[in-house]
């Protein structure tokens, strides 16, 4: 059995990869990947931790996020969508209305 | 047994229905409602006659009709209402009464048959008026005096401001009001204190105040708190007090400002104010109250040395007015300076007198003038007159009894009850009182000045050839102004006889009906007998032995010097005006002594500008602090709202700083780095 | 279960008049808020409370039921009406009427939703002054400042933005203050109480339970609350240097808007400082017995200063307001039961005066538009009815006798001078008392210039006299305060009933 630790070294690693994208990045599609890198990450954490204790309540919650996950893209889709419409890009940066 | 006393609320109650009938209906009555107000006053009279009647017999009454609040409890102090009929009350009401029905009768030759607009609101006024003043006189405490006292006040507002579409009506009546508020001001503390000090503010009666005051003063044990005071002190401090109110009412000096203005009323307001109710509610209420008044010498020499000082004040102003009815109204303050320097001295009997008198003789002479006004078509100024006797005898005889008894001559009334207040004065004055003393002197010069107002009045109004086109044919007057005028001139010159002391002391025949009225009574507390005793044991009055007809003698040379002296002047057919003579002193007598110029002044330089500067601090520093803080805060928002820039990065950079942060911090804490 | 009725109705029926067409919003208001007044002069002649509701008395009409549970906290939904409560909750109803009518003439557009508003405000209105939890009180108290925000900033002046936020900031920060020095409080009371009932609260404070929190002694806690809670309600008295909040306010709200603001509204603090800080916390206030009477003092000399320099008549009401405020600080730290009776039937009494002054320069302005005193003059030419009432409206607000007025002012004066709290009670009241002369300096020129004296004003129509609907409410409160005046036991008996007990602390009964 690997032990736990390996799990979450392996989680922090794929949550940086997507943090990284997110603060370096400017195209929202990578934005997105980026995202669901970090979800995955937690994921990660919830079936480890599962195994690790012999509880099924984990795998039910990353159950849960994968659902999560898949609408959340849904909806960042048509955000991008609907950016690119507007700005002829997807660039995340050139949006920025929503300030004072 | 149902007796006068039974009735005796009626005679309030009946002119306060007048008031509500013209104001509600007046509009569809006749005569403006001049006959509700009329039959009302007429019904006070007569009940106000049975009560006397009653009063007479030896009947007393001192009963508390309403509750106004019951207090919750035995401690908790109750606020009553009541009637008060004693000797004093009973005369006064007959005064009230009657001069009000007169003037009532008057107003119809006066407004009616002028052609006067708004008459409904003008008898609605005159009934509130007499209702408020009758109110206070049957008043059985403090309280209730105060508020028929300050109803009074709101009447005399009304009616001087009758005529509201000029300018001048309107800024006189808000002066009357606003002056004698500044007294009612020390009443209203006054009464207060009363209540503190005694827990009660009855006038008569079981533990009524006065007479708490006199047990505390004796040191027989009664509760009172005087706030650290010595007793003495105290109810001179509270006698003062309520002073304030009787001041502002009565127009001592400093506070007589308001009244000459008032004269922009109509006439027969005048007549009503001055004659028998809101000037006399001042002096009245230091008689009622004079048992407390007795206990405190400094609080009479005050109220003797204002009398006295306000009587010749007063005079010398009258000397140089050119309208009639402001030699009136100066004469109306001197000569309640005459009441308050009798009051003062010790004189309670010889004061009322003097209000009885004055009462009659001073509605004669304002209603006289009302006719002398109506005759020159509203035109008040003296020098456009002249002449008038031949054309209107009925008011010139009239108007002659009542010159007559103002200026003190003998045998007409005000000669009596004048000279008993100078008389008294002199004998407390040498019994060891300078203060008297000095009001007496004041007193017997203003007696002179007195004599010479007074019938340069009449020689300018009624002698000599008409001056102008206008007093060569006056206006006529019908019965309602002549019959209360005659009513007036024949008691103006008879009612001095219910008191002639000097003439009982020169011949031995018992002639002072007065004094016997006022000394003796069912409440035995509020009786001149009582007040005496009072006076002598507690003000340490003693009287020195001066013949009363000498002291007689004397203000009646004076009062004939003064009138003589005004008729070499004025009694020739052209006359000029002498005033000139008198040089500076005719501007300052001409301007009222400056008097209302510095309260003007107070008004507009100090007052308002202190307001403004208050209002400037207001909006400057205290909503500028609160401006401030939001706009201190608006801009700290306006500078930390940048850290949100629209681009999702630094949000997403700031999550991550945010939550590093968190961590670091957790971990230090948490000491995971050790 | 009648108190449940009344806020019911109240509510559901400003649902009503919100769904209503504008055409007849005004007449429906009216006729349904009749049903109010009818409940609370029924109230009044079923009243059987004794004693203070917050100290042991047995208060009319209590509902206790449970609500819900939180943080240890039961929550009760309890309501009553002692002698205190009671003659607010009459005035409430009585004046929402008369406002509402009143406001026929002059508001005309949007009118479902005014109405709807002042129903709803009348609602929460009747709550603040019924209910007996804090909880329920201080969500009554919070929900009455939503519709007096929209009724500012929808339909006032042009400055009404600025008026309606700051009244809305304002008080709203001063709200925070008192929450946080109240559930202090609680929190130092610790187990003594479980819930947020105000009698159990009030009790326990009397009784001295109140114990240290997170290292701060009983005794500063209990100066601090005392602090917080005061400065609170201060704003909404308002007490000066706290008041900059009321003119701007009433200047720009429709006068309607003002007679509720000044009528009921500033009555909301003063009923608070009642029943919390001076119920509550008696030793702490006659503590502060000197800076508090002092501070009562200033509001009045000052408040009355200010509105004599005023131009605006509405602006000189709202600086009379409060001045006469101050006089209602005076009569509370007075603890004597004249001068807590009197305060609270001060509360009354300026209620009604306060509202029909408003009412009446709302006439003026709905008829000349113009509030400002050297626009006009010779109003009573034109407007013989309203200028009548007016007259004696300002002669009830100088504290003419046998009008309600007085009879408020009487009371305090007199229950403040004979005031034990402080040697120097009788200077103080002494002092405040010249107010009355200062209040009719400022009333008697103001209606000098604009009601007499030749008639002058600029106008391209007619000026008449003003429609029944407007006069009429004047002519109802005027009567009131005549009533009032003569009569202040109807409702100065039960006040005392229930101040009696809250005047241990103020030396003995007199």
């Amino acid at each position: 059995m690997v032990p736990v630790q390996w799990y979450l070294l392996l989680a922090t690693a794929v949550f940086c990869i997507g943090l990284f994208g997110i603060l370096t990045r400017k195209n929202a599609l990578l934005f997105l990947m980026s995202v669901e890198l970090m979800l995955n990450a937690a994921n990660i954490n919830l079936v480890a931790f599962s195994a690790y204790w012999g509880n099924i309540t984990g795998q039910t919650f990353s159950l849960f996020t994968m659902a999560l996950a898949a609408a959340e893209v849904a909806v960042g889709i048509g955000i991008i969508l609907v950016l690119y419409r507007n700005f002829d890009d997807v660039d995340v940066t050139l949006a920025k209305g929503m300030r004072w | 047994m149902v007796g006068a006393f039974d009735y005796a609320p009626a005679i309030v109650l009946l002119p306060f229905l007048s008031f509500l009938v013209a104001l509600a209906g007046g509009k569809y009555l006749p005569k403006g409602g001049a006959f509700g107000g009329i039959a009302a006053t007429a019904g006070s009279l007569v009940l106000s006659a049975w009560v006397f009647l009653t009063v007479s017999a030896g009947n007393a009454y001192n009963e508390t009709l309403y509750t106004w609040v019951a207090g919750a409890g035995e401690e908790t102090t109750r606020l009553t209402f009541g009637l008060l009929l004693d000797p004093l009350a009973a005369m006064m009401l007959l005064i009230v009464s009657l001069v009000a029905l007169l003037v009532h009768v008057f107003s119809l030759g006066y407004m009616n048959d002028e052609g006067e607009t708004g008459l409904p609101r003008y008898y609605a006024g005159l009934g509130l008026f007499t209702a408020s003043m009758l109110g206070f006189v049957v008043a059985d405490n403090l309280l209730m005096a105060f508020m028929f006292f300050e109803l009074v006040g709101l009447c005399s507002y009304l009616l001087i401001g009758f005529w509201f579409r000029d300018s001048g009506p309107p800024s006189a009546a808000k002066k009357a009001f606003l002056v004698t508020r500044f007294g009612d001001y020390f009443f209203l503390v006054g009464v207060v204190a009363v209540f503190a000090t005694f827990g009660t503010a009855k006038f008569a009666g079981e533990g009524a105040f006065p007479v708490i005051a006199e047990e505390a003063l004796a040191g027989s044990a009664a509760e009172v708190t005087t706030f650290g005071f010595a007793p003495e002190t105290w109810f001179t401090i509270l006698g003062l007090l309520i002073l304030g109110g009787v001041i502002g009412k009565s127009a001592q000096f400093p506070l007589h400002t308001w009244l000459p203005d008032a004269m922009e009323g109509p006439t027969p307001v005048s007549a009503l104010i001055h004659a028998a109710t809101m000037v006399a509610a001042g002096v009245y209420l230091v008689a009622r109250m004079y048992g407390f008044y007795a206990l405190s010498p400094t609080a009479l020499g005050i109220i003797a040395l204002v009398g006295g000082f306000t009587a010749l004040f007063a005079a010398t102003m009258g000397v140089v007015k050119r309208e009639i009815k402001q030699v009136l109204a100066y004469s109306t303050i001197s000569q309640y300076g005459y009441m308050m320097l009798g009051l003062g001295a010790g004189g309670y009997v010889a004061a009322s007198f003097h209000l009885l008198t004055h009462a009659f003789f001073k509605a004669l002479l304002f209603l006289g003038a009302g006719a002398v006004i109506i005759a020159m078509h509203h035109d008040e100024d003296m020098w456009n007159m002249g002449g008038l006797k031949e054309r209107m005898p009925v008011t010139y005889y009239t108007f002659l009894s009542g010159s007559l008894a103002l200026a003190g001559i003998v045998p007409f009334a005000g000669f009596w009850s004048k000279d008993e207040v100078l008389y008294e004065a002199l004998v407390h004055g040498l019994g060891g009182s300078p203060l008297l003393l000095a009001g007496y002197a004041m007193g017997l010069v203003a007696v002179f000045f007195t004599g010479f107002y007074t019938f340069r009045m009449v020689f300018l109004t009624f002698h000599g050839e008409p001056r102008t086109e206008v007093a060569r044919d006056p206006h006529g007057v019908r019965w309602n102004v002549k019959g209360p005028l005659v009513v007036l001139g024949i008691l103006a010159a008879t009612i001095g006889f219910v008191n002639m002391v000097p003439v009982q002391d020169l011949t031995g025949i018992h002639l002072e009906f007065l004094h016997d009225w006022l000394a003796h009574g069912e409440l035995s507390a509020l009786t001149a007998e009582h007040y005496g005793e009072l006076l002598h044991d507690y003000a340490h009055y003693t009287s020195a032995d001066v013949a009363s007809y000498v002291a007689g003698a004397v203000s009646l040379a004076l009062a004939l010097a003064g009138a003589g002296l005004a008729h070499v002047l004025y009694n020739v057919p052209e006359p000029t005006e002498h005033t000139a003579k008198l040089g500076a002193v005719k501007d300052l007598w001409y301007n009222n002594y400056y008097q209302d110029e510095y309260q003007i002044w107070i008004a507009t330089s100090v007052v308002l500008p202190l307001s403004r500067l208050a209002d400037k601090f207001d909006q400057g520093v205290v909503d500028g602090v609160v401006n401030g803080v939001s706009s201190v805060s608006l801009f700290a928002g306006s500078r930390i709202r940048r850290i949100q820039t629209g681009v999702v990065s630094n949000y997403a950079a700031l999550l991550t700083l945010g939550l590093t942060a968190l961590l670091v911090v957790f971990g230090v804490l948490g000491g995971w780095f050790v | 279960m009648i108190i449940e009725a009344l806020i019911a109705i109240t509510f559901v029926a400003s649902m009503a008049v919100l769904l209503a067409p504008n055409a007849w919003a005004g007449r429906l208001a009216a006729t349904l808020s009749l049903l109010p007044v009818v409940g609370s002069l029924y109230m009044w002649s079923r009243f059987d409370a004794t004693g203070n509701a917050l100290t042991g008395g047995t208060p009319a009409f209590e509902t206790t039921v449970q609500w819900l549970e939180l943080g240890g906290y039961t929550l009760n939904w309890h309501v009553g009406v002692d002698g205190i409560g009671l003659p607010l909750v009459v005035l409430t109803t009585v004046l929402t009427t008369l406002a509402v009518v009143s406001a026929w003439a002059s508001i005309d557009d949007r009118q479902s939703q005014f109405y709807g508003l002042m129903l709803f405000m009348e609602a929460n209105l009747l709550g603040v002054f019924t209910a007996l939890d804090f909880f329920v009180w201080f969500v009554f108290w919070e929900a009455v400042l939503l519709p007096m925000y929209f009724l500012i900033g929808v339909w006032g002046g042009p400055r009404r933005k600025y008026a309606a936020i700051k009244f809305f900031v304002y008080t709203n920060i001063a709200s925070l203050a008192m929450f946080i020095g109240f559930i202090a409080l609680v929190f130092g009371l610790g187990d003594s109480v479980s819930s947020l009932d105000m009698p159990a609260i009030a009790g326990a404070l009397r009784a001295g339970e109140l114990g240290s929190l997170y290292g701060i002694p009983a005794a500063t806690l209990r100066t601090v609350a005392f602090v917080a809670m005061f400065l609170g309600f201060a704003v909404k008295v308002p007490i000066v240097p706290f008041h900059t909040w009321l003119p701007d306010a009433h200047v720009e709200a429709p006068s309607p808007v003002s007679v509720m603001l000044a009528g009921v509204l500033l009555k909301m603090g003063t009923y608070a400082l009642l029943r919390f800080n001076f119920t509550m916390l008696p030793e702490t206030a006659t503590q502060f017995a000197a800076p508090i009477a002092l501070i009562a003092v200033i509001s009045v000399i000052y408040g009355a200063m200010l509105a004599l320099a005023q131009q605006d008549l509405k602006r000189i009401v709202a600086y009379s307001s409060v001045s006469s405020m101050g006089y209602v600080i005076l009569g509370l730290i007075a603890y004597t039961t004249y001068g807590v009776g009197g305060a609270t039937f001060q509360m009354i009494a300026h209620g009604l005066i306060s509202g029909l002054m408003f009412m009446a320069v709302g006439v003026i302005y709905n008829t000349t538009h113009t509030r400002m005193v050297g626009d006009m003059s010779g109003m009573a030419d034109r407007m013989p009815v309203t200028t009548g009432i007016l007259v004696a409206g300002a002669f009830g607000y100088m504290g003419l006798p046998l009008m309600a007025g007085f009879a408020g002012e009487f009371f305090i004066f007199k229950g403040a001078f004979e005031s034990t709290v402080h040697a120097a009670m009788p200077l103080f009241t002494a002092v405040a008392m010249f107010g009355i002369v200062v209040v009719a300096g400022y009333l008697l020129f103001a209606m000098q210039r604009t009601l007499f004296g030749a008639f002058r004003l600029e106008t391209d129509y007619e000026v008449g006299p003003a429609p029944i609907s407007e006069t009429a409410p004047l002519a109802v409160l005027l009567v009131a305060i005549i009533v009032l005046g003569v009569a202040p036991d109807l409702f100065f008996g039960m006040i005392q009933n229930a101040v009696d007990p809250l005047l241990e602390f103020g030396g003995e009964l007199s």
